[in-house]
């Protein structure tokens, strides 16, 4: 690894400054781009919010040790290079020499350790540094991670908008960082941009930083991002021009629509890492969905052909499993449960659940988390009434009350969307984990699934520094899993990017907009 | 303001009169007319176009007319003209069981308050204050959060939320008609408070109160679509504010599974108004006149 | 008035706190997940895990000292907050109301010359339309229409951020731009409320003896429109705008949704969807205290037109 890097270090140098930026045509300096974000964010320190709203301007303002590039490869940041040994125990980062902070204070290792600290200390995602020990900080360009295990997913946690490097003269005056006024006011950043104006529900304005370690870059002058909660009204905005630029746009009827349009670009591209999948979770402990053949039949009577075709529109991709199909440890040889009705009546009838006289079996509720799947949901009532079973759709009235319905494991069967959020040990192993079952907890193993087997396996692969023998090991958990059925994976959530032909560069890597966006520019 | 007058007699008009007055209004018998064939569609149509709402039946987005689907189909291939036929049914059930919650909260309030006077009225008359003043919308939110999106909760919360201005006619009716000769006559022959309020005062203060209970239900059917808009109905059960709040996000390629519904509600709530002013009309002596 | 505050206060955090879920799960939601410990946490840090009555005491206690407290999701003063999106609702309230009450009077005026004829029919038919359909209908098809089809008229929110002047104008008709759709949504609802006030209360004051007396001694039929018959019955009409500023304001949730207009409404439908008990409270007393204004305002104006009034 050490010697591989030392390789790419010039490599890459010259790739990231110089052939990059050609092979993209010539960036044009200045212009504003003008992009549309679907919600307000809580605030804009990514340390310690995560999720992809507060990640978009999160990963403008603030910088992280490291990027990825398209296929999965970390590529140096703020960190220019680093290296691994001790079997993965000990990681050294190299820092870029002149990096600093918006207001000039120069970017230094101690920081490093303040922030990672910080985030271990307050993001909510506590695998992705659950084995870092201590940060050992011998010169301020250099910080050494000691780990108590090999940890893979490091690297991961290490880039995007997962670990903001953050200043410790301004989040480590004493106040929590969780409510520190400057995660909303006067951020102070390390990233490409800087911020002019947070307005919740209105926007965020920010401006390019002109001491950017990075020389030359951002292109853009300014990023206008106007936050409109409401899908038809950003279309129209995309359409009539007022705005450049929208990702995650998933509403399928929304982006066939935009497809048609000359004046913009659509893409599925950028989401791998995000790894949004829709699926329909069991309750595995209580009630008929706690019966392995009840929980096959209803996948066999679910088409999941139909959803990929009728409702998303032909937009998403099949997710045979809990790890997104654009992962590297993606494995499709597992059973798919493809439309069956027969062989769903046949289990249901071999396993003694005899139709009554109106044609039922028995009676299950169905909820779903998002508005947008509200679809799933009542196709499912219309599905399983083929195999006798009686389906009533619950609708919450908005997100808590379905987080406190699931999250205390008082429902049947539940649509969800749920992200794998790069290294399955961060966003994958919790719907699975024996010891992740924890009441009150959205989206911890809300389906009480239990198998040592499949708990071991997770074990190993967590710590699993070789990549294809890790592969094999998630290969193996997800065969398994797909046999248990805790849940009934259907499709990736169609997250795609639109964006005007004017705008060159967009954010295509694998974290979408909780990347930076310095090479993003305004074409003439 | 009655010095002038020599006894004031109840005021209730034989029922001949009112009918006479009503029905020589076009426009009354119009929105009467169109009102029962809406209710007629909703509770009888099922019988002759039986395809179940709920069912998914053809394509999704199938436009109107195409494939022999009149008004289209819906997100999930649902026939849109099924939709509006049953939601007919629901959304006037909820259009008049929360017109009648209301009826019910504002005659109680407004008649203890315009009857008892002092303590009483002041006390009633803020709470009714507190209605008045509050976005109704907000409230009956609130409600919905904490009961659940079914239809049940629904109703009660557009109901709970919509009686301010019943309550307000009724102690109006009620502070003037209980000075009148014939309320002060049965006092004094031993009626008890109760009987007094609800069988003396109560017939001769109805005429607005009807009118304005009349154009709630109108209200409540519009107030329901206005959930559902934000997000808050209940898929179980096909009502119009439904059909339009799930078909939401699809508005701009298909535009009629919003379009359709919406005119529907307007219909009924034309209709509903325009019976309303019928009614003023008929109920009303001072408005007759002219 | 403070009574009916206190009320507000008390069933509305009754009803937020009884109601499942809390803001931990709801921050759980923007996070894409939680962890056991960081709720507890946050629970704790939002007085959470406390006795119902000692946090609502507490919260009384703090309104008392003018003190709303912080939003939860948002980490801001939910003073701050509200006075940030305040200025976006007044103008489209205020200017909504003032046209509806203009064009409505102006409607009615019209109808009562002639109130059996057709024009009166027009009118009342013209009214009714804005009434009876959902106003967030009507806001959905105008912007489609004027916004999508036919590009006249900006799609989204208060202002053009991208305009580069200080030139008062320029971003006044720039904010005019953006209130045009949004403010005619919003009136059309009352337009017909408005209208028929006015012509009822224009027939009654015109059979009234006074303008009997000023048609006899000569004036001309617009002076005893205007100056005699106008001013004596826009009182029942001005009654009732005060009486439907709550309405106005419910209308206005539904109308800055969809047009992302960057009002209180959508920041009081978000705070109840994520239980952010002290910025809902914080717009409902506001809201209470904007509604009470307004009844304040009527009054003046309806002692304005007739000295006679005592308020």
């Amino acid at each position: 690894m050490n010697k591989h890097f030392l390789k790419t270090l010039l490599l890459t140098a010259t790739l990231i400054f110089t052939s990059l930026g050609v092979s993209f045509a010539e960036p044009k300096k200045g212009g504003t781009l003008i992009a549309a974000v679907g919600n307000s964010p809580r605030h804009l320190n990514p340390a310690v919010q995560s999720g992809i709203v507060t990640g978009f301007p999160g990963a403008q303002l603030f910088a992280t040790p490291i990027r990825y590039d398209n296929n999965w490869e970390p590529q140096p940041y703020l960190a220019e290079s680093w290296e691994i040994s001790d079997g993965g125990k000990t990681v050294r980062l190299n820092l870029v020499k002149d990096a600093v902070f918006h207001d000039g204070v120069p970017i230094k290792s101690s920081d490093v350790k303040f922030s990672l600290e910080t985030i271990k200390k307050n993001h909510p995602f506590k695998t992705m540094f659950a084995p870092v020990v201590s940060v050992e900080t011998p010169d301020e360009h250099t910080a050494i991670l000691k780990l108590s295990s090999p940890h893979p997913a490091l690297m991961l946690a290490m880039s995007s908008q997962l670990m903001a490097i953050i200043p410790e003269h301004v989040y480590g005056d004493g106040q929590d960082p969780k409510t520190h006024p400057q995660n909303s006011e006067n951020v102070v950043g390390s990233g490409p941009f800087k911020l002019v104006e947070f307005k919740s529900g209105e926007h965020i304005i920010l401006e390019r930083f002109d001491d950017f370690f990075i020389d030359g870059r951002p292109y853009l002058d300014k990023m206008v991002l106007k936050i409109i909660k409401d899908p038809a009204t950003r279309t129209i905005g995309l359409e009539n021009g007022e705005i450049d630029f929208y990702a995650f746009e998933n509403v399928a009827r929304n982006i066939v629509r935009l497809k048609k349009n000359d004046n913009l670009t659509v893409t599925p591209d950028g989401y791998a890492a995000i790894g949004p999948i829709d699926w329909l979770a069991f309750n595995t402990k209580t009630g008929k969905t706690a019966d392995v053949n009840v929980r096959r039949a209803i996948a066999y009577a679910i088409d999941r052909n139909f959803i990929l075709k009728a409702i998303m529109l032909g937009v998403a991709d099949e997710a045979r499993t809990g790890i997104h199909p654009g992962s590297p440890f993606y494995e499709p040889n597992v059973e798919p449960y493809n439309l069956d009705i027969d062989k769903a009546n046949k289990i249901l009838d071999d396993a003694g659940y005899k139709k009554g006289s109106d044609g039922m079996r028995f009676g299950l509720t169905v909820d779903f988390g998002w508005p947008g799947l509200k679809p799933n949901a009542e196709y499912t009532k219309a599905a399983l009434k083929k195999i006798g079973i009686d389906v009533t759709v619950r609708a919450s009235a908005d997100f808590p009350t379905w987080a406190k319905t699931v999250s205390n494991h008082n429902f049947d069967l539940t649509w969800d969307t749920v992200f794998n959020w790069g290294d399955p040990v961060i966003g994958v192993h919790r719907t699975y984990q024996t010891s992740n079952i924890k009441k009150g907890v959205i989206w911890s193993n809300t389906q009480q699934y239990s198998n040592p087997k499949v708990d071991a396996i997770m074990e190993k692969a967590g710590v699993e520094n070789d990549m294809d023998k890790r592969k094999a090991l998630y290969s193996e958990l997800q065969k398994m899993l797909a046999n248990d059925l805790p849940v009934y994976w259907t499709n990736t959530l169609p997250y795609h990017t639109i964006y005007s032909k004017k705008v060159g560069n967009p954010p295509m890597g694998i974290w979408a907009t909780s990347s930076p966006m310095d090479m993003t520019y305004i074409k003439d | 303001m009655l010095e002038n007058e020599e006894i004031e007699e109840p005021t209730i008009k034989p029922v001949k009169e009112i009918f006479q007055t009503f029905f020589k209004s076009y426009s009354a018998v119009t929105g009467l007319v169109i009102l029962i064939g809406i209710a007629v569609m909703g509770f009888i149509g099922p019988l002759f176009y039986p395809t179940d709402p709920f069912d998914m039946v053809w394509m999704p987005f199938s436009p109107p007319g195409a494939d022999g689907f009149l008004l289209g189909t819906d997100y999930l291939g649902r026939d849109i003209l099924s939709q509006i036929i049953n939601g007919a049914r629901v959304s006037i059930a909820i259009g008049f069981s929360a017109a009648l919650v209301s009826c019910f909260i504002g005659v109680g309030i407004g008649s203890f308050a315009g009857f008892y006077g002092g303590w009483v009225e002041e006390t009633l008359m803020r709470i009714t204050e507190f209605f008045q003043v509050l976005p109704t919308l907000l409230f009956a939110m609130v409600i919905v959060a904490l009961f659940g999106s079914s239809v049940l909760s629904i109703t009660l919360a557009i109901g709970a939320v919509s009686w301010a201005s019943v309550a307000r006619i009724t102690r109006s009716e009620f502070l003037r008609i209980k000075e009148l000769d014939f309320v002060l006559a049965s006092r004094s022959s031993g009626s008890n408070n109760m009987a007094l309020i609800f069988r003396v005062i109560l017939p001769n203060a109805a005429a607005p109160i009807i009118v304005q209970s009349a154009l709630l239900v109108g209200a409540a059917i519009t107030f329901e679509a206005g959930l559902a808009f934000l997000g808050l109905s209940d898929p179980n059960v096909i009502s119009w504010g439904q059909v339009i709040g799930s078909n939401r996000v699809y508005i701009l390629d298909a535009t009629y599974t919003v379009t359709f519904p919406g005119i529907a509600i307007f219909i009924t709530v034309l209709a509903i108004s325009l019976v309303g002013d019928g009614l003023n009309d008929a109920l009303n002596p001072k408005l007759r006149s002219r | 008035m403070l009574f009916v505050l206190l009320v507000v206060v008390v069933l509305n955090f009754l009803m937020l706190h009884l109601a499942p879920g809390d803001i931990a799960d709801t921050i759980a939601q923007t996070m894409g997940g939680a962890d056991e410990q960081d709720m507890a946490e946050l629970r704790q840090q939002y007085g959470l895990d406390q006795p119902f009555f000692i946090q609502l005491f507490n919260y009384v206690i703090r309104v008392a000292l003018l003190d709303f407290g912080h939003s939860h999701f948002y980490n801001l003063p939910v003073f701050d907050l509200i006075m940030e999106r305040f200025p976006a609702t007044l103008l489209l309230v205020f200017s909504a109301q003032i046209l509806s009450l203009f064009v409505g009077i102006l409607l009615g005026v019209y109808a009562a010359q002639n109130p059996n004829g057709l024009s009166s029919l027009f009118v009342n038919m013209f009214s009714l339309f804005g009434y009876a359909a959902p106003v967030f209908w009507t806001g959905i098809l105008l912007l489609i229409a004027f916004s999508l089809h036919i590009p006249i008229f900006p799609v989204s929110g208060m202002r053009d951020i991208t305009i580069e002047t200080d030139n008062f104008f320029v971003h006044f008709f720039d904010v005019l731009r953006h209130l045009f759709l949004p403010m005619i949504t919003l009136a059309s609802i009352f337009f017909a409320y408005y209208s028929r006030l006015c012509r009822a209360s224009m027939l009654e004051v015109l059979g009234a003896d006074f303008v009997r007396t000023a048609k006899a001694k000569g004036l001309s039929k617009k002076d005893v429109l205007l100056k005699h018959a106008l001013k004596n019955s826009l009182s029942p009409v001005i009654t009732f705008a005060g009486l439907s500023f709550s309405a106005v304001v419910s209308g206005a949730i539904l109308v800055e949704t969809v047009y992302s207009w960057p009002g209180l409404g959508t920041l009081a439908f978000n705070s109840i969807i994520s239980r952010d008990t002290p910025v809902l409270l914080g717009i409902l007393i506001f809201s209470t205290l904007m509604v009470t204004v307004g009844n304040l305002l009527t009054d003046l104006t309806l002692k304005a037109l007739d000295p006679r009034i005592k308020i």
